[in-house]
């Protein structure tokens, strides 16, 4: 009885076992990309994608690298740790790609790292906060995105100038909320401003009236807000019922402020935002010309404007692997590698180099990305008001 | 005190959707026994339906409404002819696992179809809310909880005032007799399960312009759901209803008072402590625990 | 006799695995069938062979793997100290909810565990002291065996193939036993059972301890290999998993449980390699309805049916 039962195991390991695996000359060269494109946060992870994917494709327009075509191998991590690991082993054993841009969540990507050191291969995060991923002493990560602490202290200097004197937060329940409540708690209460309470709301959530009620009651000016954009259009659009009057600042730089005006109308009126990208404005990049240029291609491509603040990340993850890949001057892992260390280039976003972090002998590298405020005013995205006096 | 009343109200609007969703789940869980693990899918469905009507075919908005609600509906019986009737006869977990089955599909059907973005539903309320002295409600809030309402009694009419409702509850009280005395088994099924789902799109329906549309929004909503349906006893419209009301404002007062973070945690005790003390439900008369 | 002839045959494939698999992802992904070949045998103690049905089971699994990585983190312990500990918390919570829920049945005690799991779940992320809540607990430590250490693949898979041949072991002689005899009859009619003197809860509640103790064994067996955990081990998905492995493999038997693990294990990873990225899930979720709709006892049962209707 267990005749069909082991025929089919046998013909399901053979499948696995016996597909034919790339590797011929004149290949190209193949970045692996771990991202979240089904679940619950399937549009960041997408729009992640979509950026790598320019990225890829004006590399390939200019000759490739080193005189190789780009090809992106791209897995989906499901919102799962456990499937980021499983995607980052297939992506490195079947695939033999020498590189891995992912996985977009702090879970997801800390899952992923121990295969990096297990098979020696870099990967560049493009997203995660957590403070976590650059100090845990593997030496094959390298960051292009701020920690919460590098967030917090990209806001400091305009503390005074907005005039937080008392603070709330309200942040998702995860390592990237709690981080940010962490971060920004501390730089304030270092700026002598008084933190209030802070409040959670899980991933899923979608009524967060309690929270915002509890809220109004602690009588502060500025609510912190860190989540994902849809949960921010209903915490604004549920303050304004609630009649919350006070200054909103979202940080985590996913909170799309185009989006936030589409789906939140007037209750986004006036709500600061923390971007690492300022689509609406490319030219004040530190690379104005390349941002004016990806907006362009972004939009030529049909792809929904609001993506921008989170797509340019793919573009950037992508482009530093590129350059590691030249300077090194061949796709072999450990080269790239150290190529990474010397990698400094402009991105969207801005400068990209690596510093050290975390413990001495095993540092993962860590850029310093630029960081931006803008404000939602009269319906449309500008650049805050304390910064035109 | 305010915070207090503001949070009752606040319960009690979040109540009455979870008790659409409930009453639903309750007819098919309750009288069909099937393990609807797809019931939030509906609701997803019914979302998603009223977008596609405003946007797509620029229906006005109640219009809208009532096409996802339709919609519901028959997917519902789509479903029920295609899938469900064939396996009839076997046990409930096999039903079970299709419905599993039938929940990934949908979820990912979704998600390829509409994309993962969320979309925001349009709707012809004002935003500002109506303050009633302390309290504040949007309008739009009173809306969903005026049509769940008028939902719900229209469902108890249906099952306990019609020949449809006497023929349904017939049915699965006892088929063979039903058989014996012309009642179409097969079709009532349908029409069962149908109306179940259309249920869940209206809350989904109702609820997609107060929230937002995204295709992973039915996992919680089938969790609650099956929550409101233990609290009230399966089969029990009534119990459905007020376990939904209940539910919804024991987990205000949770987020409120205790703590944020465990919210949800407040529904799951609560029914730990129902089945442990009140097995048939909070409101049930009759025992019914198998 | 060719069942035995094909059972050696697969024993000897699974011992020498490591030997002809082509890649270290294959291992990869027979590690990960094996941990959830534990999982859905002892999900089965309670579906098949009792007829109650968990779904909060991915409590145990999660329960365990905190239990130890938090006794291998945060205190030191060995492994095979951790392992152990692992099992017993998880079987303590096994019987806290067999005490508390199996006066219930059915559709009730579904919702209990259910629920049971969703309050573990929301302590694990909001417990920061104890869990490091979503942070997650990176860098938990691979076993060690006198001087060497399990970190290579090849010597997990041997780990993990020993812990499943383990659990394989205890449901057969749980089920033959006894006790076995007394789950099956309560299963089949509990009211009769109970007049010829088997007292349900008592067994029930065994069976929960032994199923959750399983659980909580496959937990560790994941923390240890993974070296990361975060409240994501509670995932509703999980549990839904290990219902498909069970059900779809054939409730109630020994083998189904693990050609479902082993099936549904691949199938996912299969479908990495075999559909682009937008239609894996739907293609998963299209093999589901299709596998019921044509299998509906069960890979296992249906086979057994099959060839006892070619006997004639």
């Amino acid at each position: 009885m267990l005749t069909r039962a082991l025929a089919t195991f046998v013909v399901v390991l053979l499948a696995l076992g016996v597909a034919p695996t790339t590797g011929d000359a004149q290949a190209p060269i193949k970045i692996g990309v771990i991202q979240p494109l089904s679940g619950p946060v399937a549009a960041s992870g997408n729009y992640v994608r979509m950026g790598a994917e320019i990225a890829r494709d004006w590399l390939n327009a200019h000759g490739g690298v080193n005189g190789r075509k780009i090809e992106l191998v791209i897995e989906d991590n499901k919102s799962d740790p456990k499937e980021a690991a499983s995607a980052a082993e297939k992506l490195i054993v079947r695939d033999k790609v020498p590189a891995i841009m992912g996985a977009w969540g702090s879970s997801m990507t800390l899952a992923a790292m121990p295969k990096l050191e297990e098979y020696g291969v870099p990967m560049v995060v493009e997203t995660s906060s957590a403070a976590s991923v650059t100090k845990r002493g593997n030496p094959w990560v390298f960051r292009i995105s701020p920690p919460s602490e590098m967030e917090a202290l990209g806001l400091e200097q305009y503390v005074d100038k907005l005039g937080v004197k008392k603070a709330d937060f309200l942040a998702v329940n995860t390592d990237w909320g709690r981080g940010a409540i962490q971060a920004f708690g501390d730089m304030l209460k270092k700026r002598g401003v008084q933190v209030g309470v802070s409040e959670f709301m899980e991933q899923s959530a979608t009524d967060m009236n309690a929270q915002l009620t509890k809220i109004k009651a602690t009588g502060g000016d500025t609510l912190f807000l860190t989540t994902a954009v849809e949960q921010i259009t209903l915490v604004l659009r549920q303050g304004q019922e609630q009649r919350l009057q006070r200054k909103v600042i979202t940080t985590g730089g996913s909170s799309s402020p185009t989006q936030l005006i589409k789906q939140a109308g007037a209750a986004a009126e006036g709500s600061y935002h923390i971007v690492f990208f300022m689509p609406w404005f490319p030219e004040a990049m530190p690379d104005g010309k390349l941002a004016k240029a990806f907006v362009g291609e972004w939009n030529k491509r049909g792809h929904p404007f609001e993506g921008l603040t989170e797509g340019f990340r793919g573009h950037d993850g992508i482009a530093t692997i590129a350059e590691a890949v030249k300077l090194a001057g061949k796709d072999e892992p450990k080269a790239i590698r150290d190529a990474l260390w010397k990698v400094s280039f402009t991105g969207v976003n801005g400068p990209i180099k690596f510093d050290k972090d975390g413990p001495a002998g095993k540092e993962s590298g860590q850029s310093k990305p630029s960081i931006f405020v803008v404000q939602v005013r009269d319906g449309k995205v500008a650049l805050p008001d304390f910064l035109k006096k | 005190m305010e915070q207090l009343l503001q949070h009752l109200v606040n319960g009690l609007v979040l109540g009455g959707t979870y008790a659409l969703l409930g009453i639903g789940l309750t007819l098919i869980f309750g009288l069909m026994s099937v393990v609807n693990f797809a019931h939030g899918e509906f609701y997803t469905l019914g979302a998603y339906g009223t977008f596609g009507a405003l946007a797509l075919v620029g229906l006005p908005f109640f219009l809208a409404l009532g096409a996802a609600i339709v919609l519901g509906a028959l997917v519902g019986a789509l479903c029920e002819r295609t899938l469900l009737r064939p396996l009839r006869r076997e046990s409930i977990d096999t039903v079970m696992l299709v419905m599993i089955g039938v929940w990934i599909a949908m979820q990912n059907t979704e998600l390829l179809v509409w994309g993962g973005v969320a979309r925001s539903i349009p709707h012809p309320f004002p935003t500002a809310p109506l303050t009633l002295g302390p309290l504040n409600i949007a309008p739009v809030r009173l809306f969903v909880v005026a049509a769940a309402a008028a939902l719900i009694g229209a469902s108890w009419l249906l099952i306990q005032r019609t020949r449809l409702g006497t023929a349904m509850r017939a049915t699965f009280q006892d088929r063979d007799t039903a058989a014996l005395m012309g009642v179409p088994i097969g079709r009532i099924h349908t029409i069962t399960f149908a109306f179940g789902s259309a249920l869940a799109a209206a809350a989904g329906a109702l609820l997609g312009p107060v929230f937002l549309a995204y295709p992973s929004m039915g996992d919680l909503a089938s969790l609650k759901a099956f929550s409101v349906v233990i609290l009230g006893g399966l089969g029990n419209l009534a119990g459905a209803t007020l376990g939904g009301l209940l539910l919804g404002v024991a987990e205000e007062l949770g987020a409120g008072y205790v703590s944020s973070g465990y919210r949800d945690a407040v529904g799951f005790v609560a029914i730990i402590l129902v089945l442990l003390f009140r097995p048939a439900g909070l409101f049930a008369r009759a025992e019914r625990v198998g | 006799m060719i069942v035995r002839v094909l059972l050696a045959v697969a024993a000897l494939a699974l011992v020498t695995a490591p030997a002809w698999l082509v890649s270290p992802y294959h291992l990869h992904v027979l590690i990960m069938a094996g941990i959830f070949t534990i999982l859905a045998l002892s999900l089965n103690l309670l579906l098949g062979y009792t007829g109650q049905l968990s779904l909060g089971h991915a409590a145990f699994f999660g329960i365990g793997a905190y239990t130890s990585a938090l006794l291998a983190l945060k205190l030191d312990w060995s492994f095979w100290l951790a392992l152990p500990s692992a099992a017993v918390t998880a079987g303590f919570a096994g019987w806290a909810i067999g005490r508390l829920a199996l006066k219930l049945r059915g559709a009730y005690f579904v919702l209990v565990t259910i629920s049971f799991a969703g309050v573990i779940s929301l302590v694990s992320i909001n417990w920061m002291e104890l869990t490091n809540g979503p942070l997650g607990l990176p860098g938990v430590p691979p076993p060690e065996l006198g001087p060497w250490t399990l970190r290579t693949k090849r010597a997990y898979y041997y780990l993990v193939l020993a812990g499943a041949a383990l659990a394989y072991l205890v449901c057969h002689r749980l089920v033959h036993s006894r006790i076995g005899r007394a789950l099956v009859a309560l299963r089949e009619n509990e009211p009769l059972a109970e007049s010829v003197g088997i007292d349900a809860t008592r067994y029930l509640v065994l069976a929960a301890v032994i199923s959750a103790a399983l659980a909580g064994i496959a937990g560790s067996l994941y923390a240890h290999y993974t070296r990361f955990v975060s409240p994501e081990v509670f995932l509703f998905s999980y549990t839904v998993t290990m219902v498909i492995m069970v059900i779809a493999g054939g409730q109630g038997t020994l083998v189904g449980p693990v050609i479902g693990a082993i099936l549904f294990t691949a199938l996912p990873e299969a479908l990495r390699e075999a559909v682009a990225w937008q239609w894996q899930m739907l293609a998963y979720g299209v093999v589901l309805i299709v596998l019921v709709f044509f299998l509906p006892r069960g890979i296992v049962p249906s086979v057994a049916r099959w060839r006892r209707s070619r006997a004639f």
